[in-house]
């Protein structure tokens, strides 16, 4: 059996019998006539399954499966989204998904990085922000940071800086919250996040996670 | 497609005379109409059909009835305010009036589009509801067992005729809650169990009481609720503060709903 997170711009396939699993871009995904998956999640997941499951409902599901805690947050800071979800007592007790204003930032962040071929894994957190109100107005304030000229290294590090305080004050500016997305893997995102909230980064696995516990 | 083109839903009013809340843009093409936004005053409305035709169809024109986009407003408009102007220009020498609720109990944007219609040459009647009038009507619907969308259509239709039903729906206890307006798109309110409780604008209609912001603010403690509004609404400041107040979920939403929408009411419901 093969359940799937298919994302805006990654799609994450774990092979449930041999605990295979697969990252493969989302553009690729689409291209492939054979992806039909056993039970898929995620805003390209549709019509690729025999069963769909709401990705609000997965995430919830894969961070208490993940998640000892009584009371904790979870954001999941996608391509083209951001999900929130709050426990008390292990019950939910908010839930939010940004789906307008300051949607397409990831995606944008990786347009941007590799455009001007940008190594994520060796960027450093800038002090200083720009507004990133969505991915285009967030893009023309880059756009222009560069032709001021600040470097694109450093002209990224502060839209990643204003993704980052975006996320933040979606969650409501917890102490802790734990992560779940591609950006566990953007130590430059994670530092960054690091100047407002203690963050344990949980990887890109945790709707995967999500659906497991559902099909159990 | 929402309810532009198969939902139609028919109620009399006590003087026997059909009241539209949804209606086919293409029937009825000689018919004339009167035609209503938002609440307003029961008075001005039954003198309006006596002054044009007591036998004319009443249209509330703040529903999505299918008409295309007029182009009078900039796109950033509420689409409640949008679908007044649209269809008061699809409609054009079929409507014979509008009866608009141009007062507290509305909005700017519904007092401009009074105007603006006024200038395009419509018969435009505005209503102001004053606090003397303000009624305290028994919520027969609004906290009913019965699918969300039919409430709120039921609810809808006091504006026009406010008699209670002879035989009532049965009230529940409240496991949901739908704070807001009646949406542009209503298929969002399939989502519900029958056991979500109305408040915000709608409870303030059947209370016959629309503009009392304290009612409209009103929701129970604990209560699971969606904070609903269209977007580029001033109600959208209202919703953020109710849903950090009672950490419910506030929803806007732009002409139709697209599915992360939907997925996002429904993960709501399912894990409240």
């Amino acid at each position: 059996m093969k359940i799937a997170d298919c994302g805006s711009t990654w799609t994450k396939i774990l092979d449930l019998d041999s605990g295979a699993l697969e990252i493969v871009t989302t553009k690729e995904l689409v291209r492939r006539k054979d992806a039909l998956y056993d039970v898929a999640t995620g805003h390209c997941g549709r019509g690729r399954c025999k069963e769909y499951r709401n990705e609000l409902i997965a995430l919830a599901e894969g961070g208490l499966a993940l998640v000892g805690d009584e009371d904790f947050s979870l954001v999941d800071v996608g391509g083209r989204d951001i999900k929130f979800v709050r426990f008390k007592g292990r019950k939910v007790e908010k839930l939010d998904w940004n789906l307008a204003c300051g949607s397409t930032t990831g995606a944008t962040l990786e347009l941007l990085g590799g455009y001007y071929d940008i190594d994520f894994s060796a960027l450093s957190p800038s002090d200083r922000w720009v507004n990133v109100t969505c991915g285009v107005f967030g893009m023309e304030r880059v756009l222009e940071q560069i032709s001021l000229g600040t470097s694109p290294e450093e002209s990224i590090a502060m839209f990643l800086h204003g993704l980052v305080r975006n996320v933040i004050d979606f969650v409501g500016r917890p102490a802790h919250f734990y992560l779940s997305g591609g950006f566990c893997e953007n130590p430059c995102f994670v530092r960054t996040a690091k100047r407002y909230s203690s963050v344990s980064p949980l990887g890109r696995t945790v709707l995967l996670e999500g659906l497991k516990k559902v099909l159990e | 497609m929402p309810s532009r083109f198969f939902h139609q839903s028919r109620r009399s009013s006590r003087r026997g005379n059909p009241v539209h809340r949804y209606i086919r843009m293409k029937e009825h093409s000689t018919d004339r109409v009167v035609g209503y936004f938002g609440f307003p005053r029961r008075r001005i409305l039954r003198e309006a059909r006596e002054r044009f035709g007591s036998a004319l169809p009443l249209v509330d024109l703040d529903v999505d009835l299918g008409a295309g986009d007029s182009l009078v407003l900039p796109a950033t408009t509420c689409r409640i305010i949008a679908n007044i102007v649209d269809n008061a220009v699809h409609l054009g020498p079929r409507l014979a009036a509008v009866v608009a609720s141009v007062g507290e109990e509305k909005c700017d944007r519904g007092r401009h589009a009074a105007y603006l219609l006024a200038r395009m040459g419509f018969t435009v009647i505005e209503s102001r509801f004053p606090a003397e009038e303000l009624e305290d009507r028994p919520l027969v619907y609004a906290r009913a067992r019965l699918p969300l969308r039919e409430k709120i259509d039921r609810i809808m239709a006091t504006v026009v005729d406010p008699a209670a039903p002879a035989q009532g729906p049965v009230s529940c206890s409240p496991t949901h809650g739908f704070w807001g307006v009646p949406p542009h798109d209503p298929r969002i309110l399939d989502l519900f169990p029958e056991t979500t409780h109305v408040y915000g604008w709608v409870r303030c209609v059947e209370a016959g009481r629309p503009s009392d912001v304290e009612l409209e603010c009103l929701v129970d403690e604990g209560v699971p609720t969606v904070f609903f509004t269209q977007s580029f609404c001033a109600k959208q400041d209202l919703a953020h503060h109710l849903a950090e107040k009672h950490r419910g979920l506030a929803i806007d939403c732009h002409r139709e709903i697209n599915d992360s929408i939907l997925a996002k009411v429904e993960a709501f419901v399912r894990l409240s």
